[in-house]
């Protein structure tokens, strides 16, 4: 570190003064290996918040240490400069003012390194648990290696940002609030200690005083929910407006969906000005239960300071002291009480998550079974039919759209709890099968194609063994045109491609998986019918040598295969199964 | 990894400072007496808080000098008591005030960008993408609404206290202002190297959390992509990546956050030893009181909490502003005239001549394109992906202006394109957006026309069925029927379908034919087939490639010449037949 101690690499606007001092608690780049947390059925919302913030104790006891330090500090500020007033000010004695300069610089010193260590270990733990928690919930709901009961919805998103973050805000309850009752405690002692009973006074004063202005925010913090909530919902009106831009345009709605968000927009000003008053009100309210506060003890103090039993410096301290009160108490209150309850409710409806959403288990004891062939028999029965697709072969079937969903479903997931279609290998029931077994020889691309933010190629080699395979893959989903540079980003949702072009990847990437067993669902639809021919001309070339089926009601693909399985036929006519 | 860099050399325009500046100004308009109210109250309550720190400081002196007795306490602390409850009482009239002048304001210009953002020439937002346009209507006034809590104390009482202040202190004794003075330029100097690396760490660090966004919401959405094509590990594997991404920036942040307390402690300390050594100085030679020193340490100390939080806020105070010129440069966009739309013939609906296009600087898409449509007719396009169809149909809807050549359209023309897009709001609301104030009567017969009668008996509060975002959902042919049922609705003297039934399923493909075939009835038609089946019911078929019309002709003429078409056709009747043809495998 003390090499590279002249540069900026991380761009921190590190100056002349302090570009020496080593960067303290940085992230290290590559992310760390974590453990998931255990989640087990019996663990209450309490306890595994408990389980959670208690986990990095080795950042978190030094960090409420050096906040010990910080927040006592920020105490002591004030009772030191009482007291250079006191004895270098009123006296004229220029030692004694060194003295108390000094010892104010050194209270300066003190509480800001113990800022620094606090703030930059409490953020460093906060992030070790989000990191953990993300992990945890990664691996149990929105990655589970065994697939699970079902798709996880949008929930899990917003779960896995602003819960785990809520969850992990929560380590700050065993940081500040421990140094912050030390402060008070600072505080008190002191102030019992100047005089017994302007410290009784003030100590049962301030907390008072703090649930006065509690009440006043309740009432405003309400309304302030409220009001976010009509500008989120402004906001997200124009949104919906803007996403549906070319649609408003196509149908020359401009006008009507101009007036439909000026509508909300004044009703959020509405909510927006109500809020303003409110607020007033809350600073008008606290503005007068602190002034009156500070002005009592002021005025209590100051009496003993007529009375002679306070010194001057002991008057500044005291007023000084009980101004310091306040925000401590407040900060409790109104932060680290709400943390609590957040980091509560987010703990539970994470372990809500972790626990309905499990990964079926497999079950993999059994050492007797029979080894499934690299290239197996793919057999799939419906209530009506049964598709077989010998090794190699290149089958279609055609079907209603329910047919076509309930076996996609069972070939995604043939463990999954459908169980009215079947999926067998070589004659071996799939649900019996690993994960692992299961996925190493099918692949089933679904109809609603996703690609990845990213480069083509990137999208491309997620599945591809080696650069000739991208060629062919390319090549056979027509893909040429604009897959020329496989550099090109994607964008986000594959949306800088059009529909068709999207379709085409997304065939291209599956190709490239060279799986034994491929399975397509639809994988033309938003493709033109010219393009779609010179695809199916392509699909049997790629293929060769490995099984393909395809769900598809495309006059061209199915012109292509080497048998068609007709069920909707077998709506009508007796079950046909083929040769 | 955070795919923010995309092309920004179309993006829409930012205005600068000045303009910025002039068109907030326009906007106060009709709300000047109250800002000037609002400037007034801040000095006037400000003024009323420096009362406390000097009447301390009175006391001190009282009781140093013996000369105190409980009647001077009372007072003092009757003033003091009566001053705090003037000043927030004025501190809190001049948030309120300035509160509501800021949405005010905010409202209108919300309104404004948003109706401009409507007119838009779309061209230009194809050309900046429609994400930039998003961001400018959301992000921007989110990020302008919840900046007034910091932006306008600061710029009201914060500011007005520094001055007063100083005012205060510089009454009590010039040089304890001067002392204070000499520290101020440290300030200056840790807000400047504040701004210049606070936006840019935040920055990465917002964009570090939306790219783990967009990672979590990948994977989410395309669950059964990840499934099927046994992505598990390497999706988990970007997620983390994205999740400690955002952990190496908020850490980064929080440092040069520390870097900043660091700083602001210094100019503290600075500030209380400066007015300290001061005081000593000034007692020393009988220029000054320890009371005067008393008050003069209590005004520093007042004065620091809000200093500290004017450079925190700094930061939100600059990208509020940059949001909002954001804003205001998409709102202040000038009109354009409008590209004339002459109807030619009384029995020609649209007339392509010698039409030339091409995006931005690429190839030509097609050069000297000519086409008549009669009116009443109804047009399929043909062709292979990049042969200009769906540009073709963006030059006659208006949505491209040709580079060379004439277009003449009829005035109300619609495109419907594969994008859908079901707006949040209740079924009647997406409905009429395309006719505002249709009867009921209409809507349901237009949804009837569509095929879509028995969606109604699905919906549990009928047309007022609540659906988009976060409503009941719809299924992408459900949103293809709201979409044609919306043209009927609109009823346009010339529809374009854009490949407009290609998003359905199987079975759905018949039923959305059905009802793009209703909604052209009765007018003059352009699609762009995406079944041959869906163009051979067509009065006259167009094939394109690469930008040419290589033929042109009815369905049964085509077929006949065995041309390109005529491939094309016997090929798809091979496939429809497929189920009787049994070829052996390889």
């Amino acid at each position: 570190m003390r090499n590279a101690s002249y540069s900026d690499p991380l761009g921190l606007g590190r100056g002349p003064l302090t570009r020496r001092l080593p960067v303290l608690w940085q992230a290290p780049t590559d992310p760390p290996e974590v453990q998931p947390f255990e989640a087990g059925s019996g663990t209450t919302a309490g306890r595994f918040l408990l389980r959670v913030i208690l986990s990095v104790r080795r950042v978190s006891v030094p960090a409420a240490l050096a906040a010990i330090v910080w927040q006592v500090g920020e105490a002591v500020v004030p009772v030191v400069t009482g007291l250079a007033i006191d004895r270098a000010l009123a006296t004229g004695n220029a030692r004694q003012l060194i003295l108390w300069l000094g010892a104010l610089v050194a209270a300066y010193v003190g509480l800001t390194v113990a800022a620094k260590f606090a703030t930059q270990l409490t953020a460093y733990a906060m992030q070790l648990l989000q990191h953990r928690l993300r992990s945890t919930l990664s691996t149990g709901v929105l990655h589970p290696v065994g697939g699970s009961v079902h798709a996880p919805g949008g929930g899990v998103v917003s779960v896995m940002t602003n819960d785990v973050a809520r969850l992990a805000n929560g380590v700050q309850l065993v940081i500040m609030p421990i140094a912050r009752i030390m402060a008070i405690g600072f505080i008190a002692v002191s102030l019992l200690t100047t005089h017994w009973l302007l410290g009784l006074a003030v100590l049962v004063g301030a907390p008072v005083a703090v649930w006065l202005t509690g009440i006043l925010s309740e009432r405003l913090s309400r309304d302030t929910r409220e009001y976010q909530g009509l500008v989120a919902t402004t906001v997200g009106l124009a949104t919906d407006v803007v996403a549906g831009y070319r649609v408003v345009k196509g149908i020359r709605a401009e006008a009507e969906a101009t007036r439909r968000y000026r509508q909300a927009s004044q009703e959020t000003l509405v909510g927006a000005k109500r809020n303003a008053g409110l607020l007033g009100r809350f600073l008008m309210g606290s503005g007068v239960v602190t002034g009156t506060f500070v002005a009592a003890v002021m005025g209590l103090a100051g009496w003993f300071a007529v009375d002679r039993q306070l010194s001057i410096g002991e008057l500044i301290a005291a007023v000084g002291l009980a101004q310091a009160l306040l925000p401590q108490i407040q900060s409790i209150a109104n932060d680290s009480i709400p943390n609590l309850a957040g980091a509560r409710a987010s703990s539970a409806r994470i372990l809500d998550m972790l626990k309905t959403d499990v990964a079926v288990t497999p079950e993999s004891d059994d050492a007797a079974r029979p080894v499934v062939p690299q290239l197996p028999v793919l057999e799939v029965s419906t209530p009506s039919a049964t598709i077989r697709v010998e090794p190699g072969e290149l089958v279609g079937v055609r079907t209603d759209d329910l047919t076509a969903a309930r076996v996609a479903e069972a070939l995604l997931d043939p463990r999954g709890p459908r169980s009215e279609v079947a999926v067998w290998l070589d004659g071996i029931a799939a649900r019996g099968l690993t994960a692992q077994e299961y996925r190493s020889r099918v692949t089933f691309t679904p109809h609603r194609v996703m690609l990845f933010s990213g480069t083509i190629r990137d999208n491309l080699t997620a599945t591809a063994a080696s650069p000739e395979l991208v060629t062919a893959a390319v090549r056979a989903a027509a893909c040429d045109d604009f897959a020329a540079d496989l550099d090109l980003p994607v964008g986000e949702d594959g949306n800088r491609l059009s529909g068709g072009q999207l379709q085409r990847l997304a065939l291209a990437r599956a190709l490239a998986g060279d799986a034994p067993v491929l399975v397509l669902h639809d994988p033309t639809t938003a493709v033109d019918s010219v393009t779609e021919h010179t695809i199916a001309e392509r699909l049997r070339d790629v293929r060769a040598g490995r099984s393909t089926l395809l769900i598809t009601s495309s006059p061209a693909l199915l012109g292509s295969c080497d048998r068609v399985v007709d069920l909707l036929e077998d709506a009508l006519a007796p079950a046909r199964t083929t040769p | 990894m955070s795919g923010t860099s995309a092309a920004t050399e179309h993006a829409l325009p930012v205005a600068g400072g000045r303009e910025t500046a002039k068109e907030v100004w326009r906007l106060s308009r009709g709300h000047r007496l109250r800002l000037a109210t609002v400037g007034a109250l801040g000095i006037v309550s400000t003024g009323v808080n420096v009362i406390p720190p000097v009447i301390v400081g009175f006391l001190v002196d009282r009781v140093q000098a013996g000369t105190a007795d409980l009647g001077t306490v009372l007072t003092v602390t009757a003033v003091m008591a009566l001053s705090a409850v003037l000043g927030a009482a004025g501190t809190a009239v001049t948030i309120v005030l300035a509160t509501r002048v800021y949405h005010t304001i905010l409202a209108a210009l919300r309104e404004q960008l948003v109706g401009r953002a409507m007119t838009l020439p779309q061209h230009l937002v194809e050309r900046a993408g429609t994400g930039d346009l998003i961001s400018r209507t959301s992000d921007d006034v989110t990020a302008v609404a919840d900046a007034a809590p910091a932006v306008i104390p600061a710029l009201t009482v914060t500011a007005f206290t520094i001055v007063v202040s100083l005012g205060g202190l510089a009454a009590l004794e010039w040089q304890y202002a001067a002392a204070f003075a000499v520290v101020l330029p440290v300030y200056v100097l840790v807000m400047r190297w504040y701004l210049r690396i606070g936006p840019r760490v935040y920055g990465a660090e917002r964009a570090a959390m939306s790219a783990r966004a967009q990672q979590m919401l990948e994977s989410q959405r395309g669950y059964a992509t990840v499934l099927g094509l046994g992505l598990t590990e390497q999706r988990h594997h970007s997620v983390m990546t994205a999740s400690w991404g955002v952990a190496v920036w908020t850490l980064r942040a929080r440092t040069v956050q520390g870097m900043l307390s660091i700083r602001l402690n210094l100019g503290e300390c600075l500030s209380l030893a400066t007015v300290l050594v001061v005081g000593f100085v000034l007692i020393d030679a009988g220029a000054s009181t320890v009371g005067g020193a008393t008050a003069a340490t209590l005004l520093v100390l007042r004065l620091l909490g809000p200093i500290n939080e004017l450079v925190f806020v700094v930061d939100d105070l600059q990208s509020a502003l940059a949001s909002l010129s954001r804003m205001i440069g998409v709102a202040t966009i000038p009109e354009e005239a409008g590209e004339p739309t002459a109807t030619v013939d009384t029995d020609i609906a649209v007339r392509l001549h010698d039409v030339a296009f091409r995006y931005g600087e690429g190839p030509p898409v097609f050069d000297n394109l000519t086409l008549d449509i009669p009116v009443g007719q109804r047009i399929a396009v043909v062709g292979a992906s990049g042969a200009g169809k769906t540009t073709l149909a963006a030059v006659i809807a208006g949505i491209h202006l040709p580079d060379a050549g004439t277009v003449a359209r009829p005035g109300r023309t619609t495109l419907i394109t594969q994008e859908t897009h079901v707006f949040a709001g209740s079924l009647r609301d997406n409905l009429t957006l395309a006719a505002p104030g249709a009867a009921d009567h209409d809507i349901r017969a237009a949804l009837d026309a569509t095929g879509a009668a028995g969606l109604l008996d699905l919906l549990p509060d009928d047309l007022d069925t609540m659906i988009g975002t976060g409503g009941h959902p719809f299924t992408d042919a459900q949103a293809q029927q709201l979409a044609l049922a919306r043209l009927l609705l609109a009823d346009p003297e010339l529809a374009i379908l854009d490949e407009a039934t290609a998003e359905a399923g199987s079975t759905h493909a018949g039923l959305l034919d059905r009802a793009a075939e209703a909604t052209l009835r009765g007018r003059t038609g352009l699609v762009i087939a995406h079944r041959l089946s869906q163009a051979a019911t067509c009065d006259r078929i167009v094939v394109m490639e690469h930008g040419r019309i290589i033929e042109i002709g009815t369905h049964d003429e085509l077929v006949a010449a065995g041309g390109v078409y005529g491939g094309l056709w016997s090929a798809w009747e091979a496939g429809r037949s497929m189920n009787k043809v049994e070829r052996t495998g390889s």
